[in-house]
């Protein structure tokens, strides 16, 4: 098993705790939201670091009134089965800011930078006088250490109080307990339900059981025991990064080569890459030579120039990773009782020169079915697999939305708007490098090139999905052609009797021809629906449909992805190489890129096609 | 009094009535022996339709082809045509009866029908739009305008103003009325969506006829004194002419005939939708042109030469408005497609078209009210300039 990292601090508590606004306390029912979303990204944080299948409790309720206008006293507890946290971490990890294992490391983790946790301690406190309560175990140990947590916001340093050793059943984990004030809303695009939902979708392999005020304990097993694993950052790509970045970047290698820093910095630079750019740019060879530290401002510019000069292969996209269609699948019939749905997931690719992974899942829900189909459809957007619940109308993801013509598929659509109806639209997005449109981070940034990676993503989607709509359509177009037939036949002739004033022996007849052309008709449409039918057999054997229209659906795909490859003129190129870059990962095994391993990948850069370096995963 | 009634006679069915009843029996009558006989009935219709016109400019309006559009009974048609027999009914009804009904009452009508039997349930309309629908399949399938159904329509456009003109009205139930135009004053007299019960005649000289884009411009010119110092007789079109104010022109022109001008906007959406409509009908009546269309009216204005010859306040045309560009694309679809303008004998009408794409200027029938802004009749002067000097076209 790892060691838990290293933790870094920094001083700012008193900044943020003036402006919590800033990170998610805006107002008494984001507060709520906030608090759970943080301890719950935390928990499945650690969990998938230390290939734990999360299992998670939650609970919220009201315990009173609170002291702000118009609040309640709530209570929030949110138990893992993590790996715990040492002893001598608690403190940092509650009550320092800016105190983390993942910040700056490029992950594709859900927390990033070390606020989270600490906000919601200090939210707490301002509003209820009391800290955070922590239960933690670790690995091995008999008991568990049970404290509670304050910030001190002068000095940016965590207090601990009431500290005690307690029995826990928990082999391994953590629970954490807020008193807050806040308003705890549970229904709606921002409510609680849909962001726990949010979660439970793009978590198959979480375990989740939560209770909400008037609305009892709710259970959701898991759908897959493979706990997926957040690939090493790669190093940053030269490209991708401000002459001022690049400055710090050197500074932050202290004394090394130059060329050295370049090489072990950096992704996509290497000797070879070295020579060709100081010959094609005429630098000084000594400077490759230098120490780092005995590079001028001006040498690092030159050198910087130089870099974004020169062509280089796009970053790697293996520091990011998927769900898989295989594990989205099944936790999409999670959501509710579902109809059919279909999965995409886009191979990781760049965009705006930064790895990213799309994913989507569309479904149509059966409970919802009878409601007004004017609704627009349940938008579901993440972030690295976070729910974002905010601030949706400039999101890449609704652009990306509402921008396909979603009639095509059979699902009604007013004109630039979302489409409509009992659907449950999700699209996931995960890459290292998001950019968001905000600091509140709700709002992922709408680059005209994320934006049609995204409608790829959907349309793909879409087409799958179409084919069950059809499918549906036509059994509905059957059931309303024999309604028509024993409505509206007998009104015909009775109404051509009536104005022809002919008699009884004229209707009689007429009503046998009519029947008997209509029976004709009928029977057409039957059969064709039994051959759709037969088609997509075993409806109510639920598992085994999906594998069926999944299986269709491939080899509709891989088809295509044929005839695509032809017109291209592509090769094929061999695996991508699923290796992971952290040596120290001796037990985990390799960390799985992408679901499948046997698929092209061809990445585009400035019109010509490069080759990405084949490397065979390795097998352990 | 300016009118005077006959004396009355009982309700007498016309002429058209007739045929439109007999007509729609013998269509009831083959479908219940398709029926009988196990076949499908089919009904088939005149595809009225820009692709199936054809224009001679020796007829002088658009005319069918042979194009025909067909609905057969099947499961998917048996709701439509059970509805429109129930419709027919009614329409039929009111035939008979010389009732007449707008397109809103008689969804009230059917809705009222239904309620009180519970068997035709299925039939009830949702809303007015799909018994509108089936009316208007009624006329295409019997190939009649729905005033011949007896479905009227809001009398729209067509007041008529001249010192000269007597009309006689004969009433469904067989009286006639009898206006003199002189007579009313400054009021207009307007014609009925169904032209054909009306005879003109001249009591004194009238040397021409002028249609008016705009009413409030053809009233403002008849109080200004127009009919009283020429003997003519003023129309006023008011848009997209109805099929009243076709008819009434048609009928002026066989009747009188009189030279008859039209006077309106120099844009794409008059020269297409207005006066073509006049002049020769359109796509979507094909079977119904040679009646409600005049092919002998003349465009008088506002030509191009007419903004530099009385130096006209025009203006280009609004890119931002949707609709004066779609008339724009509408006017390059018709050069390539219309048979009106592709025609050698309408040049004239389609090179001011092709102004009009080329300049994507407009200029409006009111702009001659800027010449000698002191002058109320100035407008008169220069239209009555233009008609004696020939210049239309
Ligand atoms: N439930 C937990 N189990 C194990 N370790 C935890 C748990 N919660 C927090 N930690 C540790 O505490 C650190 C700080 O958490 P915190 O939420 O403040 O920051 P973060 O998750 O790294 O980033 P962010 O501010 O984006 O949430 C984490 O990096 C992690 O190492
Ligand atoms: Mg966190």
């Amino acid at each position: 098993m790892t060691k838990p990292r290293q933790i870094t601090t920094s001083s700012t508590a008193e900044y943020f705790s003036k402006n919590l606004q800033q990170v998610g306390f805006s107002s008494p029912t984001k507060a709520v939201l906030t608090t759970v979303k943080e301890a719950l990204d935390n928990a499945l944080d650690a969990c998938e670091d230390h290939h734990i299948a999360p299992d998670i409790n939650i609970l919220v309720e009201k315990v009173g009134n609170g002291s702000l206008k118009n609040t309640d006293r709530i209570r929030i507890r949110v138990e893992d089965n993590g790996p715990g946290i040492d002893a001598g971490d608690i403190a940092k990890v509650f009550g320092e800011y800016l105190a983390s294992s993942k910040f700056g490391r490029g992950r594709c983790s859900r927390g990033q930078q070390g606020i989270g946790i600490s906000a919601a301690t200090t939210w707490a406190i301002q509003t209820t006088a009391r800290g955070v309560s922590v239960t933690t175990k670790t690995k091995g140990q008999k008991k568990a250490v049970k404290c509670l947590v304050e910030v001190d916001i002068k000095n940016n340093k965590g207090i601990i109080r009431d500290k005690e050793a307690v029995d826990w059943e928990r082999p391994s984990g953590t629970a954490v307990e807020f008193l807050i004030d806040g308003r705890i809303q549970l229904n709606g695009e921002a409510g609680l339900v849909n962001y726990l939902r949010g979660n439970v979708l793009v978590n198959p392999h979480m375990t989740i059981s939560y209770t909400l005020p008037d609305n009892g304990t709710t259970k959701i097993e898991r759908v897959t025991k493979d706990v997926p694993q957040i690939p090493e950052a790669t190093e940053p790509h030269p490209h991708t990064m401000k002459l001022g970045e690049f400055i710090s970047h050197a500074r932050l290698f202290g004394k090394m080569k130059t060329s050295n820093w370049l090489k072990q910095g950096f992704s996509r630079l290497n000797d070879k890459i070295l020579a060709e750019i100081w010959k094609g740019q005429k630098l000084a060879r000594a400077l490759l030579d230098k120490s780092t530290e005995a590079l001028n401002e001006k040498d690092i510019s030159g050198i910087y120039t130089a870099i974004q000069k020169a062509q280089l292969p796009p970053p790697s996209t293996q520091s990011v990773m998927s769900i898989g269609e295989e594990a989205l699948s099944l936790s999409i019939q999670r959501l509710g009782d579902v109809d059919f749905f279909s999965v995409i997931s886009r191979k990781p690719m760049i965009c705006d020169f930064k790895p990213i992974q799309i994913e989507v899942a569309v479904a149509r829900l059966k409970d919802r079915r009878g409601e007004d189909h004017d609704e627009p459809v349940q938008v579901l957007r993440f972030a690295n697999r976070v729910p974002l619940q905010f601030d949706k109308a400039a999101c890449a993801i609704v652009k990306a939305i509402s921008t396909i013509n979603w009639r095509a598929y059979g699902i009604k659509q007013p004109r630039d708007s979302l489409p409509q109806g009992p659907y449950i639209v999700a699209v996931s997005m995960v890459s290292p490098f998001i950019k968001f449109k905000n600091a509140s981070k709700e709002t992922i940034d709408a680059s005209d090139e994320l934006v049609e990676e995204i409608r790829r993503a959907l349309m793909q989607a879409g087409q799958k999905l179409s084919r069950h709509i059809n499918r549906e359509s036509r059994v509905n177009d059957h059931e309303t052609k024999i309604a028509h037939i024993e409505q509206f036949g007998p009104i015909l002739i009775d109404g051509l009797v009536r104005l022809t004033k002919a008699d009884e022996s004229r209707r009689i007849k007429a009503t046998e021809g009519l029947r008997k052309l209509l029976g004709r008709d009928a029977l057409e449409s039957e059969k064709a629906v039994k051959v759709a039918k037969e088609k997509s057999e075993a409806v109510d054997a639920k598992r085994h449909r999906i594998k069926m229209f999944r299986e269709e659906d491939q080899a509709i795909e891989s088809r295509e992805a044929e005839k695509r490859a032809a017109a291209d003129g592509l090769d094929e190129v061999d695996a991508i190489a699923s290796e992971s870059e952290d040596s120290d990962d001796s037990e985990g095994g390799v960390a799985v890129v992408t679901a499948k391993s046997k698929k092209k990948i061809a990445t585009k850069q400035a019109g010509q096609i490069i080759k990405k370096p084949v490397k065979k995963a390795a097998k352990k | 009094m300016a009118t005077r009634t006959t004396s009355v006679h009982p309700r007498r069915k016309s002429k058209e009535d007739k045929v439109i009843l007999e007509h729609s029996l013998e269509l009831c009558e083959k479908m219940l022996k398709d029926l009988e006989g196990g076949k499908r009935p089919k009904l088939t219709a005149t595809k009225c339709a820009l692709d199936n016109s054809i224009y001679n400019s020796k007829v002088g309006f658009l005319t069918p082809g042979s194009k025909r559009v067909s609905t057969e009974l099947n499961v998917s048609s048996v709701k439509k045509m059970s509805r429109a027999v129930f419709m027919l009914e009614i329409l039929l009804r009111n035939i008979e009866t010389g009732n007449v009904n707008t397109k809103r009452e008689l969804y009230y009508i059917s809705k009222g029908e239904v309620k009180h039997n519970k068997l035709m349930k299925a039939l009830d309309f949702g809303d007015q739009n799909e018994s509108d629908s089936v009316v208007d399949f009624i006329c295409e399938m019997l190939e009649c305008y729905r005033e011949e159904m007896n479905c009227f329509a809001n009398d729209r456009g067509g007041q008529t103003y001249s010192q000269n003109l007597v009309v006689t009205e004969r009433l469904p139930d067989g009286t006639e009325a009898v206006i003199d135009l002189s007579q009313l004053g400054t009021s207009p007299f307007q014609p009925k969506n169904r032209p054909q019960n009306l005879t003109l005649k001249a009591k004194g000289k009238i040397d021409f006829c002028l249609v008016v884009e705009s009413e409030g411009t053809a009233n403002t010119l008849v109080a200004n004194g127009f009919v009283k110092r020429h003997n003519s007789i003023v129309v006023g079109a008011q848009g997209v002419p109805s099929n009243a104010v076709r008819g009434w022109v048609k009928r002026i022109q066989d009747q009188l005939r009189v030279p008859i001008y039209f006077f309106g906007d120099l844009d794409a959406y008059t020269m297409q939708n207005i006066f073509r409509t006049l002049k020769a009908g359109s796509a979507a009546s094909l079977i119904r042109n040679s009646d409600f269309s005049a092919p002998d009216v003349r465009f008088l204005g506002v030509l191009p030469e007419d903004i530099k010859k009385y130096d006209l306040n025009d203006y280009p045309v609004n890119e931002r408005d949707a609709q004066e560009i779609r008339a724009l694309k509408k006017a390059r679809d018709a050069l390539a497609n219309d048979p009106f303008f592709k025609d050698k004998k309408n040049k004239g009408l389609s090179e001011i078209l092709h102004w009009l794409i080329n300049n994507k200027r407009r200029c409006e029938q009111q702009a001659f009210y800027s010449v000698d802004p002191r002058d109320p009749q100035m407008a008169e002067k220069i239209i009555i300039e233009k008609i004696t000097k020939g210049h239309y076209v």
